[in-house]
């Protein structure tokens, strides 16, 4: 079950009545629990058992951190933690990635080693309620959060369905206090809740699933086609991955703040990020806030000499991209990101305080990023590394081998999109609704939504991030 | 940034408003049907003034031909491709002519085309008022309700799912039987439950009830507006779906391979081997009462054909309780020259001179019903 399915809006709409009519915190919790299950459910109800598997080995690991003042033990328990919930994602993900690439590396210093892969199911969703659960543990461990006893609240705060399967992030310390406290249903923005579900559907099941024919088309066959076509291709998938991405998460925060839940913020503008430094600040926030909290600052951070501040950002940056997949791909895109991150702090330590760089950069700053960024998302989104190759060969080069092509006018599309996002980053869509009296609201709302489904193609096609 | 900045004070509640809370609610409903019926009734305006939709498969081609035509035609085939490359309307004419009862026919067969889409097309022909067709021959066969995943996507598995013909469907699925009051418990459970083989009937279900909602919120439509605007249907397009006499028949030569000959020649011999007759379901009757009934009410008469293939031996033609005529060419024993290898292209399809045979014998036929009476 997906956001853009109707079958979610008749789901959510028996959520959101039932638990607005119950009266007590705990029955509340207890109905958005079941529901949580429920939705997860609806993809594999078999999965819905490693979910309670990784909460209750948590919660177990929770007490028996608040119980324990010794270090020792609370470094065991905090290892246990760390090892099941990474135990389990490392099976389930990169599993058969490990053994084919040792395989193959066998092969190559010439020692073949016949290895067999499993027929492994990647349960949706596992990388993200992974990360929620070890936060948990993570910042009982720190002091940072009370061990839960109430074993609901745990379950609710790592299986909670709007973020479960596609995220935001979300970590302990943000969540779990919000379910000490009823929430009020005077107290949610109903309005901007809806206008962000909307503006989320319209990202995603308008905008993504419309581009992602033509991104899908090049990417299938890069060799076939001209240069220009290549730019079309790579410039519609950076239009499909961040509205869908965004488009998800737009959903997912309304749908928890219909519910009384305030959900972290995930994208903030990313393509208009003037460094790469920038961009992460902008794109999928709560996971690179994530990486820095868990991963890189424990590593050593800043801390230290330049080159060792430089391994913790390649490692940080590494393990991100293989975060997000198990592929070689996705560690070349990880290392491209790291790589980019490192010049830009050497050209900011090397242009201190020279005029001419900040005026140059005044232009130069917005393009370089985006093709930076956009050179990152062929690796991405490229099947294998040959198939990188060759259109980063196009891209980069302008040198396009084929002769089909797409039409020009895509280019139009591009821009168009790119100038009702600068529109949206000034606040022009979202804000004159929010001053009309409510009947004209809802009207306006009942219109507008009739009138984007004639934009929705006929096909569903999953959310990106869901294989993550 | 520090740790701290991440942790925005997102869950202290403000203090609610004091209104009274009956008021809010009693407000928060209105607003909510308010925004509902502004969809609605968007949707419904929308679907009002909305073109026919773009289908692949030649659907939109051969309905726009018919209605910039439609009193020029007295004669209409619908169905699949067993009628889109079996008959021709130039043979069937010429025959018809020489025995001295003209007519005017087109071939409105599409490749894929069964009940329910038949049934939901056959509607919006009748919808457009020919008023010359009197006659109007409908592909005999039962109502599928099973998509290939690959068309499940196409706007072709979509266009037509309105309430007549997804009632239907969802009542085949659930085995509710076609009376007024919907029951059957048991069969609920076992789809629930996916026990008794009834794994896929539930995600059938599940998409037959997600295509009604998509097709009356118009989802996808607006390619429609782009593409009535733009018109961007090329001559060679049309060609090679309504045929180069422009009367909607596509002719397909191609012959069998000797192995293809000896795979059909042992379906054949098993189809032939099975004894007895098989009625259609309750369901499938109920919706071709409905096309009848349709084709009756513009005043042309509903004449049912079973055309000549493997998988259509065997289907019961007598006491069907349909009131129109019926025409049917599944009896090998009866028309042995459909059946010979050398005019087949596999089990479902004749070859051009095979389809030509048919036509001959259908118009044969047709003349002399009209000429007993049976056919006015």
């Amino acid at each position: 079950m997906s956001f853009v399915e109707f079958r979610f809006l008749w789901f959510f709409l028996l959520v959101f009545v039932v638990y607005w009519t119950i009266r007590g915190n705990s029955a509340r919790k207890v109905w958005l629990l079941v529901c949580s299950y429920a939705f997860y459910a609806a993809w594999n109800w078999k999965f819905t058992f490693l979910v309670l598997g990784s909460t209750t080995v948590d919660y177990i690991v929770g007490l028996m951190l608040g119980r324990s003042e010794n270090p020792a033990w609370r470094r065991f328990w905090i290892a246990t933690s760390v090892c099941v919930n990474l135990g389990v994602l490392a099976f389930f993900k990169y599993f058969n990635f490990f053994v084919s690439s040792a395989s193959e590396f066998l092969a190559w210093i010439g020692l073949p080693a016949s290895v067999n892969t499993l027929n492994i199911i990647l349960p949706v969703g596992i990388s993200f309620y992974t990360f929620h659960s070890m936060s948990y543990t993570i910042d009982v461990y720190r002091g940072k959060q009370r061990p839960i006893s109430n074993f609901v609240d745990l379950s609710l705060f790592v299986s909670f369905f709007p973020p479960l399967v596609a995220g935001p992030i979300v970590r302990a310390v943000y969540f779990l206090p919000q379910l000490g406290s009823p929430r009020k249903f005077a107290n949610v923005d109903v309005r901007g809740a809806i206008i962000l579900f909307l503006a989320g559907f319209i990202k995603k099941a308008c905008i993504a699933d419309g581009v992602a024919p033509f991104a899908d088309r090049y990417f299938a066959h890069p060799a076939n086609f001209t240069a220009t076509s290549a730019w079309i291709g790579v410039l519609f998938y950076a239009i499909q991955i961040y509205c869908d991405f965004s488009g998800y998460t737009d959903m997912a925060i309304a749908a928890a703040r219909l519910l009384g839940y305030q959900l972290p913020n995930n994208f903030q503008f990313p393509y208009f990020a003037r460094s790469v430094s920038d961009f992460w600040r902008r794109w999928h926030i709560s996971l690179s806030s994530w990486l820095r909290d868990y991963l890189y600052i424990p590593l050593g951070g800043n801390r230290g000499s330049r080159a060792f501040v430089y391994r913790n950002v390649m490692i940080t940056m590494l393990l991100g991209g293989l975060w997000h997949g198990a592929a070689w791909t996705f560690v070349i895109w990880g290392a491209l990101h790291g790589t980019a991150l490192l010049i830009h702090r050497e050209w900011m330590r090397l242009t201190e305080g020279l005029k001419w760089a900040a005026h140059a950069m005044r232009w130069l700053a917005w393009p370089i990023t985006i093709y930076a960024v956009c050179v990152a998302w062929i690796f991405f989104r490229a099947q294998d590394l040959s198939g990188a190759g060759t259109i980063l060969k196009q891209f980069a080069l302008f040198h396009g081998g084929g002769d089909e092509h797409f039409h020009r006018w895509l280019l139009l599309v591009i821009v168009a999109l790119v100038f009702i996002h600068w529109l949206n980053s000034r606040r022009w869509f979202g804000e004159p609704w929010r001053r009309w009296p409510a009947p004209v609201f809802a009207a306006a709302y009942g219109c507008t939504f009739a009138v984007v489904l004639l934009f929705v193609p006929p096909h569903y096609t999953p959310f990106i991030y869901f294989q993550f | 940034m520090p740790f701290r900045e991440f942790v925005p004070k997102a869950h202290i509640e403000r203090p609610a408003p004091h209104q009274p809370t009956g008021r809010n609610t009693a407000r928060a409903l209105i607003n909510t049907g308010i925004g509902a019926a502004a969809f609605l009734v968007t949707c419904i305006g929308l679907r009002l003034v909305l073109p026919f939709p773009e289908i692949d498969g030649g659907v939109s081609q051969k309905f726009r031909f018919f209605a910039a035509h439609k009193d020029e035609f007295d004669t209409l085939f619908i169905g699949s491709s067993r009628i889109y490359f079996q008959i021709s309307p130039a043979i069937f004419d010429r025959a018809t002519r020489e025995s001295g009862l003209p007519t005017h026919s087109f071939n409105f067969g599409i490749g894929g085309m069964y009940l329910p889409e038949t049934g939901y097309l056959l509607e919006q022909i009748l919808k457009l008022k020919p008023l010359k067709l009197r006659w109007v021959f409908i592909e005999y066969d039962e109502l599928q309700t099973k998509w290939s995943p690959e068309n499940q996507t196409s706007r072709r598995a979509l266009y037509w799912a309105d309430w007549k013909r997804v009632s239907l469907l969802l009542r085949k699925l659930t085995d509710a039987g076609t009376d007024a009051v919907w029951a059957n418990p048991a069969k609920v459970r076992d789809i629930i439950l996916h026990q008794k083989d009834e794994k896929s009937t539930r995600t059938l279900l599940t998409f037959y009830a997600t295509q009604f909602e998509k097709n009356y919120t118009n989802v996808a439509r607006a390619t429609d507006i782009l593409n009535y605007f733009l018109d961007r249907d090329t001559k060679e397009r049309r060609v090679s779906y309504l045929g180069a006499a422009g009367d909607g028949y596509v002719t397909r030569p191609n012959r069998m391979s000797p192995s293809q000959a000896v795979g059909y020649e042992r379906g054949l011999a098993t189809a032939m081997a099975q004894s007895g007759t098989r009625p259609l379901s309750s369901y499938t009757l109920e919706a071709y009462r409905q096309c009848g009934q349709e084709v009756r009410e513009i005043g042309a008469i509903p004449i049912f054909l079973i055309t000549p293939s493997t998988t259509q031996i065997g289907i019961k033609s007598e006491n069907t309780g349909l009131s129109g005529v019926m025409m049917a060419f599944n009896n090998p024993r009866t028309y042995p020259n459909l059946y010979r290898t050398d005019v087949r292209r596999d089990g479902q399809h004749l070859t051009r001179s095979g389809a030509e045979e048919f036509t001959r014998i259908v118009a044969a036929n047709f003349v002399e019903l009209r000429r007993t009476g049976e056919i006015k």
